[in-house]
C-alpha cells in the first residue's frame, strides 16, 4: 500500500470509501426491509431492534431506504463524473494535441462556460431539462466538462515537448497513436487524481440538486431527497434527516479524503 | 500583466456572457411551458393562457424576444419580470446586495476563522491539534450546504433551543441588531465549506515557507520564533491564501443559492430558484449575467492578485 | 362539521360562525395593533382578476370587495351589494350598491365601475380567473348610481355565488381604462386595508381604510403579510412568537403547534381533494370494472392517518364533501384487495396490470398519495410505477393531457362550480374524457332552476351517476389548516380558504 494511505486521513478514507462503495454495491441485497412498504404502526420511530435507525413518516425502515438508496446517490457521483471527464479529456487532449486555431477556439469557449459557477451551471441545465435523475447527471456532467478539458489539456501540453513524444514524431507515426500510446498514458495521472475528487462533488451537487426537487424525485430512495422529504418531520424525528444527511457527507468524505491520498502518492512532494 | 491584456479579458469575457444568454434564451424556448401557463397555473384555461400569453409578449418568436431583450440590455433596460411584474433591474437590484451583505459576512467570518487555524496546524503539525483541524476541514469540505443548514436549524434554531431565528431577514436599516442575528446561520452555512478549503490552504504554504531556506536562515540569524513567524513566514503564506478567497467566490456564488432558499435570505439565489420555478427568463437572465459576472471579476482579481505577489508570473 | 380549535392541550369545538354572528357590542374589541401573518409562497402579483397564489388571496381579500362574497357559512353575503333580487327563471339579476362607497383613493365606487369590472372580466383579450364561472353573463348595465342589472344568456341559479368568486373583486373604472399591467403593482380598492407597501421578496404591509363601509371596521391599524419559503423556518419562527399568525400550516407540524402554549390551532373541515385522473377514452381505464377495481385497492381511512396525520375525512370518491347543501349520502367503499383482483380478472386482467402513475412534486401531498396508492393496490394486483416530476413540467405536458395521474384541487363554492369545473363535457379542467350527455343535462337543469327540490333531484341523480361511472378516485377530504397567537380574536378562515375575515380581527393583548 503506498505510504500516502498508511496515514490517518489515507484509512479513513480507505474505509469511509469500503463502507460506501459496499452499500452502493451490496445495500439493496442486504436491507433488512422493503424500502417502500409502510409500517403505519411504527411511525417517526428512533432507533430500535426491529428498526436499526428508526423510520420515516410512513413507518418506512429508514436503514433500508438508506441501503436502497446508495447506488443512485453513489453511481450518480460516479456517473456523471465519468462522463464529465470523458468529454472533457476529449476536448482537451483535441485541443492540446491539435493545437493552432483549434486550441485559441476551443480554450476561449471554456474560458466563457467556466465563468458560470458549477452549481448555477448544473441548476440552469437541470431546470431546462425538466429535472429528473438522469437530466441531473447529465447537468452535473456537462458541469464538470469544461473545467476537465482544461486539466486534460494542460496536462497533454506538458507531455507534447517529453522526448519519447517527439521521437514518436520524428518516427512518423500516426497521431492516433501518438495520442492513445504515448500522450494519454502519461497524462491520465493528475485527470484520475482530479476525476477522484470531483466524484465527491458530484456526490453533494446531485444531492443538492435532489433536495431542490430538481434531481431524483419521489419515492426514489436518494439521499437528498430523503434530507429534503424528511425536513417536515426533522423536530419530531430527527433521524430522519440526519441519517441521510451524514450518509452524504460520509460518501463525499470517503472520495475527497481518497483523493487526496492518492494524489500525494503519485506526487510525494505534495505531502506533508 | 499589461493593460491590453486585461482589456482582451475583459470583452472575451463580456462576449461569453452573451453567448450564456443567448444558450439560455434558445433552450427555454424551444421547451413546452412558459410564464403565462406558471402564473396562471391550475387556473388556467386555454383561453386565459393564449391572453396572458399576447399580454406578455410571449406568443412571438423566440428570436424577436431574444433581439428585442438584448436591444433593451444594451440600453441598460433589463426589461420587465414576467412573474413580479416589476422592472428586472429593481428586483435583482434589491436582492443583489442581500446576497452581498451574505457573501461579505461568510467571506469576513471565513478569513478571521480559517487564516488562524490553518497557521496553527501548521505551527503543531502532527499533533492532536493539526489532525483535529484536518478532520474539521475534510468533514465541512463533505457537506452540501443543505445538510449543514438543516442540522444547524436542528440544533440553534429549533423549538427547543431556540437561539437564533430559524431564517427570514430583517433589513439593516430597520434593525442592526436583526440583521445580525437572521444572517448568523446563513453566513456559517457558506462560512463552514470555504473554511475547509482555506485552511487547508493555509497549513500547507505555511508548512512550505516554515521549510523553506530563508526560515532557516532568520532562525540562525537567531531571530525570536514568534519574530520568525510573524514577520517572516505568515506574510509569505498568506499571499496565495488570498488569491484562493478569491477563486472560491466561485463556490460561494452557488451555495448562497441553496442557503438563501432553506434560510429565506431575499437575495439572488432564492431569486433565481423562484425565477426558474416561473419560467420567468428576463429575471433568470439578469441574475445568471450577475452572478457570472461577479465570477469572472473575482477570477480576474485573483490572477491579478497572484501577478502582484509573484513576479514571476506573466501574462501575454 | 364545525371548524375545531385546539388551545393547548384542549380541544374545544366552537363554531366560527357562532362567534362571529356575535354583535359588536357584546365583546369589548380593543381597537389597534399590528397583525403579522406569515405565509409560505410568494405573493406574486396584486393583480386581482388573474392572480391565483395562495397568500395573494388574503391580501386581495383585505384590499379589495366584490359585489358579494362567500361568507364563514360558504353562502353569499352582501358585500359591496347590499342586497340583490334574481329573476324566477334565473336569467336576471339586479344588484342594489351601497350608498357612499369610495375607494382608497377617494373616488366613489358606483355602478359603472361594476359594469367596467364585469366587462374586463368578459374580454377575451384579459386572463380573468373568474370567467369560467360568470361565462354565461349576456349583458351588464348600470341601471343608475347604484343599480346594476345582469342579463345571462343561459338561466344560472347561483350567480351570486359566482360573483363572490374571489378573482371577482371590483376595480375602479379608471384603473382598467388605463395600463393594466398596473393592475399587478397598484392597488385601489374598497376593501378593509389598504396597500401600503409591496416586496414580494420580503414583506406586504396594509394599513387600515378609514373610510370602510363597515362602521367601526376594521380594527386593526395595520397587517403585514411576511414571506418564508421554508416550512421549517416558518414554522419555527411562528413557534417563538416572531409573525401573530400562521396562514397554512402543514399537516405534520399540525399536532406540535396546536399543543404548543400560547397558540391555537384551527382545523376547518373542507372540500379539498386529491384526486386520480383515468382517461375513459384510454385502456385499461376505459373499462368500468378496472375503475372500480382501483377503488377498492384503496384504504381511505389509512390515507387519511399516514398522509393528512388524522386531519382529513376518508371519501368514497363523491366530489362533493358534506358541505355541499345537494350533497347525497355516499356509500362507503371498504378496502378490499380480493374484489379488486377479481374485478380486474373479469376485465381481462388476471395477472395484474402495469401502470405509470404521475405526480408533481408540488405540493407534496401528490406524491405522497400516489406512492401510498402504489403500496396499497400492489396486493390487488396493481402493479404501479410511480413517476413523480417538477410542476412546471407536468403543467406543460401532463397535466389535462395523461392517462393516469394525481390531480389536487381547492373546494368550490357550488356544486355547479364544482361539476363544472371538471366534469361536465365543457368543463374548464375537464381532462377525463368522460363526455356523459345525460350528467351533462342534469347538471344543466340543477343550475337553471331556482325550484328547490328540482335541483335536489337533478344534483342527486347527477351524483349517483357519476359514482357509478366513476371519471374520479377521490380518498379523501383534507382539512384546511391555519393557527394563530391566542391574543389573535376573531380569526377564521373559510373552507375554500379564499376569505378571510381580516376586518374583524382584534388583538387582546391585556
Amino acid at each position: 500500500m503506498p505510504s500516502a494511505f498508511r496515514t490517518a486521513t489515507g484509512m479513513t478514507g480507505l474505509i469511509l470509501l469500503t463502507l460506501v462503495m459496499g452499500a452502493a454495491l451490496f445495500g439493496p441485497l442486504i436491507a433488512p426491509y422493503d424500502p417502500q412498504a409502510f409500517h403505519p404502526a411504527a411511525r417517526l420511530q428512533g432507533p430500535s431492534a426491529a428498526h436499526w435507525l428508526g423510520t420515516d413518516q410512513f413507518g418506512r425502515d429508514l436503514l433500508s431506504r438508506l441501503l436502497h438508496g446508495a447506488p443512485s446517490t453513489v453511481f450518480f457521483g460516479l456517473g456523471a463524473t465519468f462522463l464529465g471527464v470523458g468529454a472533457g479529456t476529449i476536448i482537451g487532449v483535441i485541443a492540446g494535441t491539435a493545437g493552432g486555431w483549434i486550441d485559441s477556439v476551443i480554450m476561449r469557449v471554456l474560458d466563457g462556460l467556466l465563468a458560470v459557477p458549477e452549481l448555477l451551471f448544473a441548476l440552469l441545465i437541470v431546470t431546462f431539462l425538466g429535472g429528473g435523475v438522469t437530466q441531473a447527471m447529465l447537468a452535473v456532467a456537462i458541469a464538470f466538462t469544461p473545467g476537465m478539458a482544461r486539466i486534460a489539456r494542460s496536462s497533454v501540453l506538458s507531455i507534447r515537448t517529453r522526448e519519447y513524444v517527439l521521437a514518436a514524431i520524428a518516427r512518423g507515426e500516426a497521431a492516433s497513436y501518438i495520442v492513445m500510446r504515448e500522450v494519454l498514458p502519461n497524462a491520465i495521472g493528475p485527470i484520475i487524481v482530479e476525476a477522484t475528487i470531483r466524484v465527491a462533488f458530484a456526490i453533494m451537487i446531485g444531492a443538492t440538486l435532489g433536495f431542490l426537487g430538481l434531481g431524483a424525485q419521489p419515492p426514489s430512495t436518494e439521499w437528498g431527497l430523503m434530507v429534503a422529504e424528511a425536513r417536515q418531520f426533522m423536530f419530531r424525528n430527527a433521524w430522519t434527516v440526519a441519517v441521510p444527511g451524514v450518509a452524504i457527507a460520509m460518501a463525499a468524505m470517503g472520495f475527497n479524503l481518497f483523493g487526496d491520498a492518492l494524489r500525494d502518492s503519485l506526487d510525494p512532494r505534495r505531502s506533508h | 500583466m499589461t493593460f491590453g491584456y486585461l482589456v482582451r479579458r475583459l470583452l472575451a469575457m463580456i462576449l461569453v456572457l452573451f453567448v450564456v444568454t443567448f444558450a439560455v434564451f434558445a433552450i427555454t424556448m424551444i421547451l413546452p411551458g412558459n410564464a403565462a401557463i406558471m402564473i396562471l397555473g391550475e387556473h388556467g384555461t386555454d383561453e386565459a393562457v393564449a391572453a396572458l400569453e399576447r399580454q406578455l409578449g410571449l406568443d412571438r418568436p423566440w428570436y424577436v424576444q431574444y433581439i428585442d431583450w438584448v436591444a433593451g440590455v444594451l440600453q441598460g433596460d433589463f426589461g420587465q419580470s414576467l412573474r413580479l411584474s416589476l422592472p428586472v433591474s429593481e428586483v435583482v437590484g434589491a436582492a443583489f446586495w442581500n446576497s452581498a451583505a451574505l457573501g461579505a459576512a461568510a467571506l469576513i467570518g471565513v478569513t478571521l476563522v480559517a487564516i488562524p487555524l490553518g497557521v496553527l496546524a501548521a505551527l503543531r503539525r502532527g499533533t492532536a491539534a493539526d489532525l483535529g483541524i484536518g478532520l474539521f476541514s475534510y468533514i465541512g469540505a463533505s457537506m452540501p450546504e443543505f445538510v449543514t443548514a438543516t442540522l444547524l436549524l436542528l440544533l440553534l434554531a429549533g423549538p427547543a433551543t431556540g437561539y437564533l431565528p430559524a431564517g427570514g431577514f430583517v433589513p439593516l436599516s430597520e434593525s442592526v441588531g436583526g440583521f445580525a442575528a437572521h444572517i448568523v446561520l446563513p453566513a456559517t452555512t457558506l462560512g463552514l465549506i470555504l473554511i475547509a478549503h482555506i485552511s487547508r490552504q493555509v497549513r500547507s504554504e505555511m508548512s512550505d515557507v516554515l521549510g523553506s531556506d530563508y526560515i532557516r536562515a532568520a532562525r540562525l540569524k537567531g531571530l525570536s520564533e514568534r519574530r520568525v513567524i510573524r514577520r517572516h513566514a505568515l506574510p509569505n503564506s498568506l499571499a496565495p491564501a488570498v488569491a484562493v478567497i478569491a477563486l472560491d467566490v466561485g463556490y460561494l456564488l452557488g451555495g448562497i443559492i441553496v442557503v438563501e432558499e432553506i434560510f429565506a435570505w431575499p437575495g439572488l439565489g432564492r431569486l433565481l430558484i423562484y425565477a426558474l420555478e416561473n419560467r420567468d427568463l428576463p429575471v433568470i437572465q439578469a441574475v445568471t449575467l450577475l452572478l457570472a459576472a461577479v465570477y469572472a471579476i473575482s477570477n480576474l482579481i485573483a490572477d491579478i492578485v497572484i501577478a502582484i505577489l509573484d513576479p514571476r508570473v506573466r501574462y501575454a | 362539521m364545525m371548524p375545531i380549535r385546539h388551545t393547548g392541550r384542549t380541544a374545544l369545538l366552537l363554531g366560527a360562525a357562532l362567534s362571529l354572528a356575535l354583535p359588536a357590542s357584546a365583546i369589548a374589541q380593543e381597537m389597534g395593533g399590528t397583525l403579522k401573518i406569515s405565509h409560505s409562497t410568494r405573493i406574486a402579483t396584486l393583480n386581482v382578476l388573474s392572480l391565483s397564489g395562495p397568500a395573494e388571496y388574503p391580501v386581495i381579500d383585505m384590499a379589495y370587495s366584490g359585489l358579494t362574497r362567500i361568507g364563514p357559512d360558504s353562502q353569499p353575503m352582501p358585500d359591496l351589494a347590499e342586497s340583490w333580487e334574481g329573476s324566477d327563471d334565473a336569467t336576471e339579476f339586479t344588484f342594489f350598491l351601497r350608498e357612499g362607497v369610495t375607494f382608497h383613493d377617494g373616488t366613489p365606487a358606483t355602478a359603472s365601475d361594476v359594469v367596467a369590472t364585469y366587462e374586463a372580466i368578459l374580454d377575451p383579450d384579459i386572463p380573468a380567473s373568474a370567467l369560467s364561472v360568470l361565462d354565461m353573463i349576456d349583458s351588464v348595465e348600470a341601471v343608475d348610481d347604484l343599480t346594476v342589472k345582469f342579463t345571462l344568456a343561459t338561466p344560472y341559479a347561483d350567480f351570486p355565488t359566482s360573483t363572490a368568486h374571489a378573482n371577482a373583486r371590483i376595480l375602479s373604472e379608471e384603473a382598467l381604462a388605463g395600463d393594466l399591467t398596473a393592475l399587478d403593482t397598484v392597488v385601489n380598492g374598497t376593501g378593509p386595508f389598504k396597500m401600503e407597501s409591496f416586496d414580494s421578496a420580503n414583506v406586504t404591509r396594509l394599513v387600515r381604510n378609514d373610510d370602510y363601509f363597515m362602521e367601526g371596521k376594521p380594527y386593526l391599524d395595520a397587517v403585514e403579510m411576511h414571506l418564508f419559503p421554508d416550512l421549517a423556518a416558518e414554522t419555527t419562527n411562528f413557534l417563538t412568537g416572531a409573525v401573530d399568525v400562521m396562514l397554512l400550516v402543514q399537516q405534520a407540524d399540525y399536532e406540535r403547534i396546536a399543543n404548543s402554549p400560547g397558540v391555537e390551532a384551527l382545523r376547518v373541515p373542507s372540500g379539498r381533494y386529491v384526486n386520480v385522473v383515468m382517461r375513459f377514452d384510454q385502456p385499461p381505464f376505459d373499462d368500468l370494472k378496472v375503475r372500480e377495481a382501483l377503488a377498492y385497492a384503496i384504504d381511505r381511512q389509512l390515507l387519511v392517518d399516514l398522509v393528512l396525520e388524522g386531519l382529513g375525512r376518508p371519501a368514497h370518491d363523491n366530489i362533493l364533501s358534506p358541505e355541499f347543501k345537494y350533497r347525497i349520502d355516499t356509500p362507503e367503499r371498504a378496502y378490499d384487495p380480493e374484489k379488486a383482483k377479481a374485478l380486474l380478472a373479469e376485465a381481462g386482467y388476471p395477472d395484474g396490470v402495469q401502470l405509470d402513475l404521475v405526480a408533481s412534486n408540488r405540493p407534496a401531498i401528490r406524491a405522497q398519495v400516489a406512492i401510498a396508492i402504489q403500496q396499497m393496490a400492489a396486493p390487488a394486483g396493481f402493479d404501479i410505477n410511480v413517476e413523480t416530476m417538477p410542476h412546471d413540467t407536468y403543467l406543460a405536458n401532463v397535466w389535462r393531457q395523461g392517462p393516469f395521474y394525481m390531480a389536487y384541487w381547492g373546494m368550490q363554492p357550488t356544486e355547479d362550480s364544482t361539476f363544472n369545473l371538471l366534469l361536465t363535457s365543457n368543463a374548464s379542467y375537464e381532462d377525463t374524457g368522460w363526455n356523459n350527455a345525460a350528467f351533462d343535462a342534469l347538471i344543466e337543469t340543477g343550475r337553471s332552476t331556482t325550484v328547490e327540490a328540482e335541483r335536489a333531484a337533478a344534483y342527486a341523480e347527477a351524483q349517483e351517476l357519476m359514482l357509478a361511472e366513476l371519471p374520479y378516485i377521490i380518498a379523501f377530504y383534507e382539512d384546511v389548516l391555519t393557527a394563530s397567537r391566542d391574543y389573535v380574536e376573531g380569526y377564521t378562515i373559510n373552507p375554500i380558504n379564499r376569505y378571510f375575515y381580516l376586518e374583524n380581527v382584534w388583538l387582546d393583548k391585556e
